[in-house]
């Protein structure tokens, strides 16, 4: 991909490292800022009686701009699994779909003239909102998130993690061989740990209450605490092998972590996109029943 | 009879190698320790887990020695008898071993790893694993599952509720209050449309939507509306209604054109002006706007209306044009006549108010003598002679027995201490009840005829005088005719007042008083609330303390209003909307929004 990309010669104006954001020196974010403006200054002198809410000339116009916007922003599901360049490019699309995305909280809120109750309407308003909101997170997240994720990945792969992973499990598997019955079990407990276990809060936080690595070297400390280490007992091996794996365990989990919360935003922007086309059509077919 | 034992293992890039060996003993052990003759690497495995004995003719026997058992064929347990030439599997751990028939009367037992040593050893999906996607239900299931939650709460219940619900017209509001509810006998789910909550006189009808969204699809009605408001008449005839509206402006043109495009009816109907789902409260009241649509320049597009444009009570309102009587009398005629030309009003009366109210002479020496009874002040002020009406609205007439006569006595003779009065308002019973007293009385008696009169001195004739008595006896009741005169005429009491017409003018056989209106509402087509204004003086609006004539027409202008009320965003003291004094369906009472939303900011800053 990246050897075809660069016999494409550049688009004017277009740089080499820009991302989205910055794209075409902040086109998008011109237009859609410039958009934004028009619809507050307008809403401020239009003096529509008796109040400003989305039934009037100007909440309709308002109302079907909106409409189209969020139809046109969702339609980057679709762009995006098709990539192409120039004007038209994956870049340019999203670069308009954040920028236009953020104006829709302008042109949302103007076209409810600030009428919000418990309805389907404001339903609507709410999850375009929540859509917005954690589209503004995962724009944050894109921004912050991958330094850190590659200084914990210390030069490493997803891949080379897991394999290091499996390489003390049989280290640890082999050692723990000429433990009794007790002792052995303490380390299946640890080899039989799902290292990708532990659910979304677990994830989310870095936080892993249960584990059983940890546990399994503290039932361990029972019997090397209070002995020197000879050098040739076979507990002292599996607690050296066990501390190894939490500290791999720890960089995997940091590593799962920073993933989670990279990826958590698309979780609500997707569904909750889905969902505001729904409350649309339910907001946009309920005014017309009953008109 | 043998064992032949087969471990098979499995290299890095999947390919097994069987190592094979064959032990002769009757009795063999299984375990984690070396020492064992089937040694499984296993930690699961208790270091000396079972024993597996010959029995004989292919037969063996498996025996845990310690407490933890194995499977066999998936079965859990410490001992079992096997017929090898049948073969079965038994589990120790994370290890296989099969049992099936050898050479001769051989036993062979294959032993495998079958389980990997550890979770992470096991085969993962690399991508998955390391992504929410393993944790989380899916974007796509999550999606579907919160969009057709959507479209079922908030489009197909209440569609469907509609569609099934009873055909029976309850859209009347008594009958909807004594509605079952929803699901019942009106639409369930609905609610979740109304984009507000309704105002206070339709409070009741929350949540019964088809009450006044009567068809699909079909815009609010007059019939909706009519069904309670059975009495609302219309402003002006539709077809001029019509006619009226002005420039509304580009996006309210288009709006209406699409309006009507679909059947929405656009001006004149009730809607259009009275909005609903604005909030709970009282209804909005109808915005300025609304009126000056058409009534900004109606003279251009209704050419023959006789009212004067206006857009807005600051900027640009006609001169009022009070209703004022032309001529007085017993047909008065009236007439509406702006300000601007200094109309006057003749209600048939003679009253001079600077005379009354000033602080110095005759009358308010005359309230100072009465305020013990009357409660006069200094002087004389408005309200001793002008009495509001119940609702405070306007001023009840002023009548001559409650708020004159306590000055203006019409008392003419004194019996046993009571004072007779002349009928007010009865000429005829004045004429005749002078012409009774007349009759009735006699002239003063002179002494010698045992009178209290005093004698004249000098040789007087007794005969003399007898006659001049006796003569004036008989002549005293054409003295009435005097006194009639003398009451109607100038210095009589009635000529104060009244406008007195003789005998022998104008075909007129006796004396007549002019009929006397006096006017309580001037302004008939817009509404004045005194009560409203008490917080002022009566003299900051009516000139009443130097106007001389009766006929002067006290009223204040436009422009004297304007010194605190201006239009509806007007920064003056009282923003004042069009239906603060006007209404739409216009009757005898108050504009419906009169007392709403109009502060008193005098009232409040004190």
């Amino acid at each position: 991909m990246a050897t075809k990309a660069s016999h494409i010669p550049r688009q004017k104006g277009e740089t080499l490292h820009d991302g989205f954001l910055r794209h075409a020196g902040f086109k998008w974010a011109k237009i859609a800022g410039g958009l934004s403006l028009v619809v507050i200054v307008t809403y401020l002198l239009i003096d529509v009686t008796p109040r400003h809410n989305g039934g009037s000339w100007y909440g309709y116009t308002l109302g079907t701009i909106g409409l189209g916007l969020i139809v046109w922003l969702t339609m980057l599901g679709v762009r995006k699994r098709k990539m192409t360049d120039g004007r038209w490019s994956l870049k340019a699309w999203t670069s308009a779909h954040v920028y236009l995305g953020l104006s829709l909280i302008v042109i949302g809120t103007m076209h409810t003239g600030f009428q919000l109750g418990w309805n389907v309407h404001t339903l609507a308003w709410a999850l375009m909102m929540l859509v917005i909101l954690s589209g503004m997170y995962g724009i944050w997240m894109y921004a912050t998130l991958p330094q850190a994720l590659s200084n914990n990945r210390e030069e490493m792969t997803q891949g080379q993690m897991l394999d290091g992973l499996r390489a003390i499990d049989r280290q640890l598997h082999d050692a723990a061989q000429p433990l009794t019955a007790q002792q052995a079990s303490l380390v299946r407990l640890s080899l039989e740990e799902d290292p990708f276990g532990g659910g979304l809060w677990a994830r989310l936080t870095g936080r892993y209450r249960n584990c059983a690595t940890h546990a399994a070297q503290a039932g361990m400390r029972q019997w090397t605490g209070s002995q020197p280490d000879t050098g040739n007992d076979p507990l002292e091996r599996v607690d050296a092998l066990l501390e190894k794996k939490q500290a791999l365990l720890a960089q995997l989990r940091r590593h799962l972590r920073l993933r989670a919360l990279l990826e958590i935003w698309l979780y609500i922007h997707v569904p909750a996109t889905f969902a505001l086309l729904a409350a649309l059509t339910a907001h946009i077919i309920s005014v017309f029943f009953y008109w | 009879m043998s064992f032949e034992i087969r471990q098979i293992s499995t290299t890095a890039d999947g390919r097994e190698i069987v190592r094979s060996a064959t032990s002769e003993k009757t009795q063999i052990s299984i375990g984690r320790s070396s020492e064992n003759d089937i040694h499984l690497q296993d930690l699961a495995v208790d270091p000396k887990h079972a024993e597996i004995e010959q029995l004989g003719n292919r037969r063996i026997r498996v025996r845990a020695t310690g407490t933890l058992g194995f499977d066999i064929d998936g079965k859990p347990t410490l001992d079992a008898e096997i017929d090898a030439s049948k073969g079965a599997e038994l589990r120790f751990g994370g290890h296989r071993i099969t049992v099936s028939p050898g050479d001769g009367d051989g036993v062979v037992l294959t032993v495998q790893r079958v389980e990997a040593v550890s979770d992470a050893s096991e085969e993962k999906d690399e991508v998955r694993s390391f992504s929410l996607a393993s944790t989380m239900l899916g974007k796509r299931p999550l999606a579907w599952a919160l969009a057709v939650f959507v479209l079922l709460a908030f489009l197909a219940v209440p569609i469907t509720s509609y569609l099934l619900r009873p055909a029976e017209d309850t859209r009347n509001i008594y009958e909807v209050m004594k509605q079952k509810g929803p699901g019942e006998d009106h639409v369930f789910g609905d609610a979740s449309w109304s984009s507000g909550p309704l105002s206070k006189a339709h409070h009741a009808l929350e949540g019964k939507c088809e009450s006044c969204h009567e068809k699909a699809f079909v815009s609010v009605r007059d019939t909706a509306c009519k069904t309670c408001h059975e009495k609302v008449h219309d402003h002006a005839p539709i077809e001029r209604i019509r006619k009226a509206p002005g420039d509304m402006g580009i996006g309210r043109q288009v709006l209406a054109s699409i309006g009507e495009m679909f059947g929405r009816p656009g001006v004149g109907a009730c809607a259009t002006c009275h909005i609903e789902h604005e909030g709970a409260g009282p209804m909005l009241a109808t915005p300025q706007a609304f009126c000056t649509d058409c009534h900004s320049s109606l003279s251009e597009r209704l050419t023959d209306t006789k009212i004067g444009d206006a857009s807005d009570f600051g900027e640009a309102h006609p001169e009022f044009r009070p209703t004022v009587q032309v001529t007085p009398g017993k047909h008065p005629r009236f007439d509406r006549v702006s300000l601007a030309k200094k109309p006057t009003d003749d209600s048939g009366l003679k009253f001079p108010h600077d005379v009354h109210l000033s602080k110095t002479g005759g009358v308010a020496q005359m309230g100072r003598r009465l305020s013990e009874e009357y409660g006069f002040g200094d002087a004389l002020a408005c309200s001793d002679c002008h009495k509001p009406t119940s609702d405070g609205v306007r001023f009840q007439p002023v009548d001559m027995k409650r708020d004159c006569q306590m000055c203006h006595s019409l008392g003419f003779e004194m019996v046993d201490g009571t004072t007779r009065t002349l009928r007010h308002g009865q000429p005829d019973q004045v004429i005749a009840d002078l012409r009774a007293y007349y009759r009735s009385t006699g002239p003063a008696v002179p002494i010698q005829l045992g009178g209290m009169s005093r004698r004249r001195p000098g040789n007087y004739a007794d005969g003399k005088v007898h006659h001049a008595y006796f003569g004036a006896v008989a002549a005293r009741p054409n003295g009435a005719d005097a006194a009639i005169a003398a009451v109607f005429s100038e210095g009589g009491a009635c000529y104060d007042c009244h406008t007195i017409t003789p005998p022998g003018v104008a075909d007129n056989a006796s004396w007549s008083v002019l009929p006397v209106h006096q006017t309580s509402r001037f302004f008939t087509k817009g509404w004045f609330d005194h009560k409203a204004h008490d917080t002022e003086d009566c003299e900051s609006c009516h000139s009443a303390p130097t106007s001389k004539l009766a006929t002067d027409l006290l009223l204040p202008d436009l422009k004297s209003c304007r010194d605190c009320h201006g239009g509806e965003n007007s920064n003056t003291d009282v923003p004042s909307g069009c239906a603060l004094c006007h209404s739409y369906h216009m009757g005898d009472e108050a504009p419906w929004v009169s007392n709403a939303g109009v502060a008193r900011p005098r009232e409040e800053t004190k």
